[in-house]
């Protein structure tokens, strides 16, 4: 479960990521985060990620205080989230097995665990076949694939994306939000923070809208406010 | 909210790392010192340099200290008696050498009598006129004493001295004096030595430092990732360390080769020269017999300098 208390967050420079943004996403569901770019997306996300820490306010993660918690278990909140990004962001020197398995020694997960576990993400994201290949060996989508089955094989309370579909065609685009809430389904928390109009509309989720790093509108089954 | 918890916080199991992580971190670690080519070489070198410097500026420290006791222990105490020294005198000195010998403090000395002094003349005088009105009877005799360790020099020479058939006009001849300023100035230079030495390291770290920097720089992608899959920074610095730790080792081999090399050379070389110019007993020390220490120092120096090199310039990439 994720809690934001009357969080904000002023960068050093003065900027406001976030202003008093009071919100609770339960386990197990799927929300959308949308809104222009500064609205506070990214900010919002880098607090569950405890990439940054809210200058003002309470942000609790999986039992975690972000806003009050020692550097040493930030480690610990991040294994207990998925986190998938635009660009992202695999193990170049890695094959796709490879960058799977690593975040699973980063756990010390046993080697038995790790031929297990592996094989099963990179079958539930449909790339047993590329197993071998190396990033720059693949496409976007099968990258991201890559990253998701990384994000997924430590089974992570909650899966935490940001622009995941950024960098993919409409098509593969589809196929990496059908991934998702196929995802959700299976019990993981997950947070999309993204500019697809088209996908969010379609898939009748909950949507929160930042807007000046304030909430604007925060519904169930909701839609993509035109931004004119 | 407690069983999400309770899942990802079994953290006490985390807290010592186990086998198979620390092999993993080594392998890793090897592994990086093999594919960051340029960056390896790099180090390596500024290793091998600094590793040489050092070893020439010991085996030169070494040299000098061992020369000096050479030439301490091979100082020649020359004493003479009087022209007119009557045979209970001579016996005199002959017993108080001999009783010194018996007291381990002498370690060999030869009697030079008149004859064998008016020989000595002739050759060095060649049958010159100054050699006219010379004989034997206008020859000192003289003992030529080598003592076991120079620190009894000073009482040896006092009690000879105290002696009645000694000559006290000419003094007793002894280069004591000399090698004791020389062993100041040796202790000057060892000063300056450990400061070089000082100087030396600071400037390796900071350039092996700084050349691992550039690697953590090119790989500080790599760590961000580690970093939101949820990497103890421990399991994100080892990989680095063992690196340096391999690269200051490697670096301390090659440079013990090179300078073993360079060093027997120039061993050679400076012995013949030494020899030419009659400078024996002065000699320049085998490589075999300090090989290990150095190669012990070697290591230890490189080894240190990598892993705190690695150490400092990844610690700066940690903070994300």
């Amino acid at each position: 479960m994720i809690k934001f208390v009357d969080a904000t967050k002023v960068y050093s420079n003065g900027v406001v990521g976030l202003r008093n943004v009071t919100v609770k996403i339960d386990k197990g569901e799927f929300v959308f985060i949308i809104g222009p770019s500064g609205s506070g997306k990214s900010t919002f996300l880098k607090l569950i990620m405890h990439e940054e820490v809210p200058t003002e306010g309470e942000v609790y993660v999986n039992g975690y205080s972000v806003h009050d918690m020692p550097q040493s278990e930030v480690p610990y909140l991040r294994r207990s989230l998925g986190v998938v990004f635009q660009d992202f962001r695999l193990l170049p020197n890695k094959t796709a097995y490879d960058n799977v398995a690593f975040a699973m020694q980063i756990v010390e997960a046993t080697n038995r665990e790790i031929r297990r576990q592996v094989p099963l993400a990179l079958g539930l994201v449909g790339l047993s076949k590329k197993a071998k290949a190396y990033p720059n060996q693949l496409s976007g989508g099968e990258q991201q694939r890559v990253v998701l089955a990384r994000a997924l094989v430590n089974n992570p309370a909650v899966l935490i994306a940001d622009e995941p579909t950024g960098n993919l065609d409409p098509k593969t685009s589809w196929e990496i939000m059908n991934l998702l809430e196929e995802i959700n389904q299976r019990g993981t928390t997950v947070i999309v923070a993204t500019h697809e109009k088209s996908i969010v509309d379609a898939m009748k989720k909950r949507v929160i809208t930042l807007e000046h790093g304030e909430i604007k509108s925060d519904e169930q089954k909701g839609s993509y406010f035109n931004e004119d | 909210m407690n069983t999400e918890r309770s899942r990802v916080m079994s953290r006490k199991d985390h807290t010592s790392m186990k086998i198979r992580t620390v092999k993993l971190l080594v392998k890793e670690g090897a592994s990086n010192v093999v594919k960051n080519k340029l960056m390896t070489f790099a180090s390596i070198t500024t290793i091998v340099i600094t590793l040489f410097f050092l070893g020439i500026i010991l085996l030169l420290a070494v040299n000098i200290t061992s020369n000096i006791e050479v030439m301490k222990r091979d100082l020649k105490i020359t004493v003479f008696l009087n022209i007119d020294v009557s045979p209970f005198q001579r016996e005199e000195v002959i017993t108080f050498i001999d009783g010194r010998k018996e007291a381990g403090i002498v370690s060999e000395y030869v009697y030079i009598s008149k004859e064998q002094m008016f020989e000595d003349m002739k050759q060095i005088l060649s049958n010159d006129a100054l050699m006219k009105g010379l004989t034997p009877e206008n020859m000192a005799e003289s003992f030529e004493i080598k003592l076991t360790d120079p620190v009894y020099s000073e009482e040896f020479i006092q009690q000879l001295s105290a002696l009645s058939g000694i000559n006290k006009d000419n003094g007793i001849g002894y280069g004591k004096e000399e090698l004791d300023k020389l062993e100041a100035i040796l202790k000057v230079f060892n000063y300056i030595v450990m400061a070089v030495l000082a100087v030396l390291m600071v400037v390796s770290v900071f350039l092996i430092s700084n050349t691992i920097r550039l690697t953590v720089f090119a790989r500080r992608r790599q760590i961000e990732i580690m970093k939101y899959v949820g990497a103890l920074d421990s399991f994100i610095r080892w990989p680095f360390i063992v690196e340096g730790l391999l690269i200051g080792f490697i670096g301390a081999v090659l440079s013990f080769l090179i300078t073993s090399q360079a060093y027997s050379w120039l061993q050679h070389v400076l012995n013949i020269v030494l020899t030419n110019f009659s400078l024996a007993p002065l000699n320049v020390l085998e490589f075999g017999p300090v090989a290990l220490r150095i190669f012990v120092i070697y290591a230890i120096f490189g080894v240190i300098i990598g892993g705190i090199g690695s150490f400092l310039s990844v610690r700066k990439h940690l903070n994300v």
